[in-house]
């Protein structure tokens, strides 16, 4: 299977802090692929170099997506390419419409008539967004903002979607129906790489996980594999 | 004697919600307070007159033409000056700091050519007054008023019914989500400058020929717009044009009805008034965050 991302040697500095500490990472086409690890590892940090939302200044090494170099592209620029994520904590546009936040998602395309029968696909896939379409962002729970983000990033149609921490501050059956929809949309062909903290669920959601701590990458293996393994058991599963 | 104050009131309103407008517009997509803002008033009258008395452009022309160069300033000042500082991570009073130095310089520039006397901006329209309701004003006072209203709702219409515009509006809101989307941040930050300055050049350009125009201009005007914001709900688009639309009566009526000399303690009375029991404006806008 050919390579969609890779990271080679990629570190991440904030000013003096090195917080990333040379990681090799790859995702493979229609791969889903799991990052995780406590607080502070450095995952959200590498998931939005990978999108162009951290200061380019601050990277070092090589981020490639399908062969080509972009780690000093911005944000925007990595969107048109075709990356799209669905930030930690859902950051959505809390005064803009359901509709128009999903419009937002769909800012680089240009025929709105395929743009509304995705938003229809996006409102069958969460029919909670369908009844909340004209309400404003901010006024929806938490899963419904959730769906909106995932909704969002979906609608731009990216090759490759990162999600950061979608079962963040959910309740346990709203983590299971964002899970199996993402797990859906990955059926569907799209590369997914996802950043987790409840380990459980990203392991047994993922084909392959890496596991980081303190800005490094200490395992990586299947996710049967990594669910089997003594140590991940008892520091990330409790069990 | 109500409706000529009803009438003036409202002329002089639009113009502070226009001014107003521009602050806004500028808090929602910087979070910043931009004191340059009132002197782009006085630099959209002396680019009209330099227009239209000077070069003896067409009205139209002149108006169009000031407000290109007032959104290109708007953008050079967002790129050139704010911009750069905001990369630095200065405290944000700094920037405003700097916006109060490009201010005094944008308001002395234009005495290199014009000198420090009033100049007297020509007539408009060829009949010079007309009268609506039974009263009678300045052709060029109603055509303020049409204007003003004709941008505010071209505003309205463009940062809701275009993409750029909810896209200007969303990267406002939330700058690293917008650019997740794909939207140009950096851009839709710089037009966001321009078209502020764009709106206050032509409210200077409006005020000419009823005010003449004079360096300190838009001094006064850009307090009267800054006391409509936040009336209004700094912050709020609408907000900022209701809060200069009372501003404009209350000023008029008190002149009217009570006397000339106080309609500015009035003013800002409320101003204060409005501080001190609902600082979140008229809109209810929760603006109030590090400066």
């Amino acid at each position: 299977m050919a390579k969609i991302l890779e990271l080679v040697n990629f570190h991440y500095y904030y000013g003096n802090i090195h917080s990333v500490k040379g990681i090799d990472l790859h995702v493979d086409e229609g791969e889903m692929v799991t990052l995780i690890g406590a607080n502070g590892a450095g995952k959200t940090t590498t998931l939005q170099s990978v999108s162009g939302l951290t200061k380019r200044r601050g990277i070092e090494g090589k981020i490639i997506f399908q062969g080509k170099e972009i780690q000093s592209f911005n944000g925007n620029k990595v969107a048109s390419l075709g990356i799209a994520q669905a930030l930690e904590g859902r950051h959505i546009f809390s005064k803009l419409s359901v509709e128009e936040n999903l419009i937002m998602g769909a800012y680089k395309r240009k025929n709105s008539v395929e743009i509304k029968k995705d938003m229809d696909k996006v409102y069958e896939r969460f029919p909670r967004l369908l009844e909340r379409r004209e309400q404003m962002g901010g006024t929806l729970s938490g899963g419904e903002q959730q769906m909106l983000a995932i909704g969002r990033a979906l609608i731009s149609l990216p090759t490759l979607m990162l999600l950061d921490e979608p079962s963040l501050g959910l309740a346990p059956l709203i983590v299971k129906e964002i899970f199996i929809a993402v797990k859906e949309i990955n059926r569907e062909g799209t590369t997914i790489l996802f950043v987790e903290q409840n380990s459980k669920i990203a392991l047994s959601t993922a084909n392959r996980g890496y596991v980081m701590q303190t800005g490094e990458i200490v395992m990586t293996d299947t996710c049967e594999n990594l669910m089997a393994n003594a140590e991940i058991k008892k520091a990330y599963l409790g069990v | 004697m109500f409706s000529y104050l009803l009438v003036n009131g409202m002329i002089i309103g639009g113009i502070y919600g226009l001014i107003a407008l521009g602050y806004s517009l500028i808090y929602r997509a910087s979070g910043l307070m931009s004191f340059v803002q009132g002197d782009i008033i006085t630099f959209g009258a002396y680019m009209g007159l330099t227009f239209y008395k000077v070069l003896g452009l067409s009205i139209y022309a002149s108006l169009f033409l000031t407000f290109a160069c007032a959104f290109a300033l708007g953008i050079v000042l967002e790129k050139g000056v704010i911009r750069v500082l905001l990369n630095k991570n200065v405290m944000p009073i700094y920037i405003v700091l700097a916006t109060i130095a490009i201010s005094f310089i944008i308001q002395n520039a234009p005495q290199a050519y014009y000198g420090t006397v009033t100049q007297r901006f020509p007539q408009v329209f060829s009949k010079s007054s007309i009268t609506v309701f039974g009263v009678t004003n300045q052709t060029e006072a109603y055509a303020c008023f049409v204007v003003s209203v004709v941008l505010m709702f071209a505003l309205h219409i463009f940062m809701t019914k275009t993409k750029f515009g909810t896209a200007m509006r969303a990267a406002a809101m939330d700058p690293l989500a917008a650019e997740a989307c794909g939207i140009n941040t950096s851009l839709s930050t710089g037009v966001t400058w321009g078209l502020s300055a764009g709106i206050a050049s032509v409210a200077g350009m409006l005020l000419g020929p009823m005010y003449g125009v004079y360096t300190m201009l838009g001094a006064t005007l850009g307090r009267k717009g800054f006391a409509g914001a936040v009336i209004g709900g700094y912050g709020n688009m609408y907000g900022a044009m209701l809060g200069g639309m009372i501003l404009g009566l209350v000023e008029t009526f008190t002149a009217g009805y009570w006397s000339g000399t106080y309609k500015n303690f009035i003013a800002y009375a409320i101003l204060l008034l409005f501080l001190f029991i609902k600082p979140t404006g008229i809109f209810n806008e929760q603006a109030i965050q590090d400066v």
